[in-house]
């Protein structure tokens, strides 16, 4: 296993005037490349932890290093340069336009400016931002785009870590869901160490490779995957912080791939027998049967409406009005077959090739195995 | 002019001002000088002020009591305070122009940086800015319309303390309300005099207006 990209051993706060610690001896490694959220309620020290990472805070206690060298060994405003980092308020400067603003941390540096440009015009592409909004002020820019600028502006020097403190706590839901979305394609390729704080556990499930849960005074009380996290709770405080519904958020980190080889299922050719349609009804115990045409799924019928006739397909068949592909997740996959006459959910493939059905009882079985 | 047209206009010898500017103009770049000075003196002396009561808060209140005492002496008595020590000077005219400046300039230059969102500092401290760095290229240009706005109050003021100040230069527009006064009211005079310095306070507030749109372009695309 490589070396974690940033370690804490013992990183105590404990702000001027008050007794008791802010965040309190808490010890963890984020490993390099993945993204580690740190969630919690108010109070809990996830911030103050943050910014300890790039002495915004100074640390009264304990050490932290990053790739391997104490912060406190450096420079804080040199140490600060090779760390991206994102606040809420994305604190955009009013005055410079948005390439001078992507270019901060470039001329802090001493980039020449044929360099800086092209660096700037590559991360307002790869954050999706016209070229054009370059000689904006930030002003004139929506919350999206201040928000994509501001991680840009974070991401300018290329620097290994990235702070992220309640990013995309100040924007609307969508916004928020579309900015996720883009954090995690981007991640795919650029592959940072993030620490991301947040206090919405479904922000932390939906980013993290890791969640370290925090409760008052910077008590880690659980750090782990999410799917460990919302499988076995460590403490009854994570239990609780993760709310209802834990077996839908499981769903929703999985994807119908996951499931692997999902079979026929409820299932017969046209051209077979009336009386093979019953039996594998009566073997699936349900009273409808699917109609295949080779790989292609016709549709359903009842099987009582099967009576009379010589083979399978020829009844009247009603459509599988829900459709998912491998890269759903299983809780779309839930969703699709409560809406269901049939109580399944189908899954195509490239093409529309049929490539098997999923019920609860599959679903169930996915989640307690 | 005729006689008869003087009579005809009431027998005010406008015609003066026409023959005498050279002496006007002369005098209107005097006054200019000594407002510039005044300015300049009063501006560097607000910022050292300014960034001490920012540095260190507990000062702000002293710093204000005492340029906003100084401001609300009578600009007569404060002349003529300084004079026995400095003489019925030019200098002692400036030193009473410059304190006028500090309250209004030391006021609006702290609200300026005390202006400058949190988030922008913290994400410049974030990124990695050097204190001195943070001041220069982020807090004074964004301080810098309400700094402005100051130095536009400061200088009308100026420019009409100024007048006064003849009393003891002689020097200035304001010479002229003098002479005009001791010459039996000698009203074109006291017309160039009063009306000079009122034109001059109405184009250098304009100028500085103009300077501050081309330093903060920012600001009023901001707005738009």
């Amino acid at each position: 296993m490589t070396d974690p990209m940033i370690r804490l051993d013992g990183a105590t706060k404990t702000f001027p005037g008050t007794s008791t610690p802010a965040v309190d001896a808490l010890s963890l490694e984020v490993p390099t490349g993945e993204i580690v959220v740190f969630v919690g309620p108010s109070g809990c020290g996830k911030t103050t932890t943050l910014k300890m990472i790039n002495r915004i805070i100074e640390p009264t206690g304990g050490t932290i290093t990053v790739d391997g060298v104490d912060v406190r060994d450096r420079e804080p405003h040199l140490l600060r340069r090779d760390i991206g980092y994102v606040i809420q308020q994305i604190g955009l400067f009013p005055h410079r336009t948005i390439a001078q603003n992507v270019a901060t941390v470039p001329r802090l540096l001493g980039w020449d400016e044929d360099r800086t440009r092209a660096r700037v015009d590559e991360l307002l592409v790869t954050m999706g931002l016209d070229e054009e909004l370059g000689a904006r002020y930030p002003a004139e820019l929506s919350g999206g785009q201040r928000q994509r600028v501001g991680v840009a502006r974070a991401l300018a020097a290329d620097p290994p870590v990235l702070l992220m403190d309640e990013p995309f706590g100040a924007v609307d839901p969508i916004v928020r869901g579309r900015l996720q979305v883009e954090l995690l394609d981007l991640q795919a390729r650029l592959r940072k160490t993030i620490v991301f704080v947040t206090h919405d556990i479904d922000e932390a499930i939906h980013l993290g490779d890791r969640i370290a849960i925090l409760n008052v005074g910077g008590h880690l009380e659980q750090y782990a995957p999410p799917e460990d996290i919302l499988r076995e709770p460590a403490t009854p405080f994570v239990e609780e912080f993760l709310g209802p519904e834990r077996g839908l958020k499981r769903l929703a980190l999985r994807t119908v791939a996951d499931l692997g080889e999902l079979g026929l299922g409820n299932c017969v050719q046209a051209d077979a027998s009336v009386e093979e349609a019953a039996q594998v009804a009566a073997e699936h115990q349900e009273r409808w049967i699917g109609i295949l045409d080779g790989d292609r799924l016709r549709g359903w019928a009842w099987v009582s409406d099967l009576d009379g006739a010589r083979r399978a397909g020829d009844v009247e068949t009603s459509l599988f009005r829900v459709a998912l592909s491998a890269e759903d997740t299983l809780r779309a996959a839930l969703d699709g077959l409560v809406r269901s006459r049939t109580g399944v959910a189908v899954v195509l493939g490239p093409d529309q090739r049929y490539d098997g059905m999923i019920t609860l009882a599959r679903l169930n079985q996915a989640m307690v195995s | 002019m005729s006689p008869v047209l003087a009579q005809a206009s009431g027998g005010i010898r406008w015609s003066w001002i026409g023959d005498n500017l050279d002496d006007i103009w002369e005098a209107t770049v005097e006054h200019l000088w000594l407002t510039g000075i005044a300015m300049v003196v009063g501006f560097a002396i607000a910022m050292v002020l300014s960034v001490l009561a920012i540095r260190y808060r507990r000062l702000y209140g002293p710093i204000t009591a005492t340029t906003g005492v100084i401001f609300t002496i009578p600009s007569f008595a404060l002349f003529f305070v300084l004079a026995p020590f400095t003489g019925l000077t030019v200098l002692t005219a400036e030193i009473g122009l410059v304190l006028y400046t500090l309250l209004v300039l030391v006021r609006n230059t702290v609200a300026g940086l005390d202006g400058v969102p949190e988030d922008v500092k913290e994400a410049a401290r974030g990124m990695g800015y050097t204190r001195n760095r943070l001041f220069l290229e982020i807090e004074l240009p964004l301080a810098l319309p309400v700094i402005i706005a100051g130095l536009r109050i400061a200088t009308v003021t100026t420019v009409g303390l100024v007048t006064i100040t003849a009393l003891i230069t002689f020097g200035g527009l304001g010479r002229f309300i003098l002479d005009g006064l001791q010459q039996n009211l000698f009203v074109p005079k006291l017309v160039v005099g009063a009306v000079g310095p009122t034109v001059l306070a109405l184009v250098l507030d304009g100028a500085l207006l103009l300077v501050q749109r081309a330093l903060t372009p920012w600001s009023r695309r901001a707005a738009a």
